[in-house]
């Protein structure tokens, strides 16, 4: 059978029209003409370029000999698009005299397995993203509800501890003399126990508080100078006993910045009491203040222990105990420093630490400047 | 126009979704969360609006498969902004199971509709696109939801849409049944006369006044 001469219509179809990618390439694997899909495809100036400056296969090379020796087999290879994206199709080469014919081809059966289970792989994440919305917000709705248990309960209990309280410090104070000593020793007990549980008590609606959203802030132009000085006098006692040394010098004028005082104050002496708390007898904890361009910050360092870097994250995080002790048996409540960074945070600034185990810890704190302080 | 969605916004908002420009989409949704836009008006007259219409540009060929599956990304995504609210509303205590049948890979308005549920108070369980006969029956099994809903994108799927609500009348047969999607738009809506307990709803519409309705 003669066969019918289409070759010029089926060469201009190809060069033209046809969604293949079509490629001429001379002996040494050099593109001599590519047809417009494949020129739209990967940029007009593909001619002249080696082949895997375009195409290549899975391990980023080209092995052209090979490829043609598989020629009756189809070749999954990536093409360089002008997207930067790489996109796939199966290939077939054909020698032709001296060059050689590169035909391109998308395999629509292959496709449509793959969009159908990128489909499900879509659908199956967003469903999985509703779940987990779902259980958040049950778990916001659990959270509101332990913290108005907590605020009930620690609100309830603080006038009976208050009672005994009251009435063991009543007790040593107007019937010392009569009780006998250990009575009297049982009595210190009671009041120290009930002081502990009353200042636990106190963080608990603290916290409760501050995570119902409840952190009033009550700002006002404040001399934080003033504030860190009158707070190393206050905790000047406790560091006498361990014969701990408070340092704190600042020579430069700083600007009043906004501040609830009253909580900062509270920051500061979490801060300065826990340095004196976990530092060795004899040893110096350093107040030091100093101002960037957009914020002040505080820094106290002791000569303690040392936090280890595991132990750091979870630092700020409620009841959090770490592994390292007091030196004078003092108790902790481990939610102080949870509630002094919601207080940091609610003003806008920052806290954290830095340690080294056996040299000491530094925390520290900053508040932003009120805009007429920028320099 | 609905509210705060003019004309305007939304031809903003589909001509973005057509070209895949999420960060629009989430942009203008946002926007309109931040106005207090209702979120029975977002769902019907954003979201559905813009999803039937991307739809027909493809029966239409006037776009690819592509972009209606971009298109479909991109509003299952902008779902999550409204989730916080959908999830925080008061529960009633009543459930709903909703599922799309075997081979329906359009999951969307199932989800929509889930969403309404919840919004009105109801716990949705979603299954999602293309959930097998014994997996639905395993759940209504497990959870006993006080409803049914099965979503049907695609006019094909109708025969698997049968085939499941026979089997869920012969386990469940008192189990009260919604019916819906886009694909009764080519027929088949008398399916609710074929069945006990079943009812068919032709639109978010409709579903929102059925669950008012209570």
């Amino acid at each position: 059978m003669e066969r019918l001469d289409i070759g010029e219509d089926l060469t201009r179809y190809l060069f033209q029209d046809a969604a293949i990618l079509f490629l001429i390439l001379d002996p040494a694997g050099r593109i001599i003409d590519a047809n417009n899909y494949t020129r739209r495809l990967t940029g007009d100036d593909l001619i002249g370029k080696a082949l895997p400056d375009v195409i290549l296969d899975f391990t980023g090379t080209v092995n052209l000999p090979g490829l043609l020796q598989k020629n009756d087999k189809l070749q999954l290879l990536n093409v360089r698009t002008r997207s930067g994206l790489p996109q796939t199709f199966y290939f077939h080469f054909i020698e032709s005299g001296e060059n050689i014919l590169a035909f391109g081809e998308i395999n629509s059966l292959e496709i449509e397995t793959l969009r159908k289970n990128l489909l499900s792989a879509n659908n199956e994440l967003s469903n999985l993203s509703r779940e987990l919305q779902k259980t958040n917000a049950e778990l916001v709705k659990l959270n509101e509800l332990k913290n108005q248990f907590l605020g009930m309960a620690a609100h309830d209990l603080r006038n009976p501890i208050g009672v005994i309280l009251t009435y063991s410090d009543f007790l040593l104070e107007e019937a010392g003399d009569v009780l006998k000593e250990e009575h009297a020793q049982f009595l210190a007990i009671i009041r120290k126990s009930s002081e502990f549980m009353l200042s636990l008590l106190n963080d608990l609606l603290d916290v409760a508080k501050i995570e119902s959203g409840r952190l009033d802030l009550d700002l006002e132009p404040a001399d934080l100078v003033a504030l860190i000085r009158n707070n190393v006098t206050l905790n000047q006692s406790l560091a006498d006993k361990k014969s701990i040394r408070i340092i704190f010098r600042n020579d430069m004028p700083l600007p009043t910045i906004l501040m609830d005082r009253t909580k900062i104050e509270q920051v500061l002496n979490n801060l300065i009491s826990n340095a004196i708390k976990f530092s060795p007898l004899g040893t110096t904890v350093e107040v030091n203040i100093l101002k960037s361009a957009n914020h002040l910050t505080v820094s106290v360092r002791d000569d303690g222990q040392g936090i280890p870097e595991s132990e750091r994250k979870k630092l700020f995080q409620p009841f959090s105990r770490t592994s390292v002790k007091s030196t004078g048996g003092e108790k902790s409540t481990g939610l102080g420093l949870a509630i002094v960074r919601k207080i940091v945070m609610g003003h806008g600034g920052k806290i954290g630490v830095d340690s080294e185990v056996g040299r000491g810890s530094t925390f520290y704190f900053t508040l932003p400047l009120t805009p007429s302080n920028h320099e | 126009m609905n509210g705060l969605i003019s004309e305007e916004i939304y031809d903003v908002y589909l001509q973005a979704l057509l070209t895949g420009e999420r960060g629009q989409c989430v942009k203008l949704v946002n926007g309109l969360l931040e106005r207090k836009i209702s979120l029975y008006d977002l769902y019907v007259h954003l979201f559905q609006r813009a999803m039937y219409q991307v739809g027909a540009l493809w029966e239409f060929n006037q776009i690819s498969v592509a972009v209606e599956h971009l298109a479909t990304a991109i509003t299952e995504g902008l779902l999550t902004l409204v989730y916080p609210l959908i999830f925080a509303a008061e529960h009633n205590g009543k459930k709903a199971v909703i599922s799309c049948v075997a081979s329906e890979y359009h999951q969307l308005g199932g989800k929509m509709a889930a969403d309404f549920f919840e919004l009105n108070g109801w716990d949705s369980y979603f299954l999602g696109a293309n959930t097998p006969p014994e997996e639905l029956l395993k759940l209504l099994q497990d959870k006993k939801p006080d409803l049914l809903g099965l979503s049907l994108s695609i006019y094909f799927n109708m025969d698997s849409l049968h085939r499941v609500l026979e089997q869920v009348r012969g386990s469940f047969p008192e189990l009260p049944v919604l019916v819906g999607g886009q694909a009764f738009r080519w027929g088949g809506s008398d399916i609710a006369e074929k069945y006990p307990a079943v009812t068919y709803l032709p639109t978010l519409i409709d579903l929102e006044a059925f669950i008012r309705k209570g």
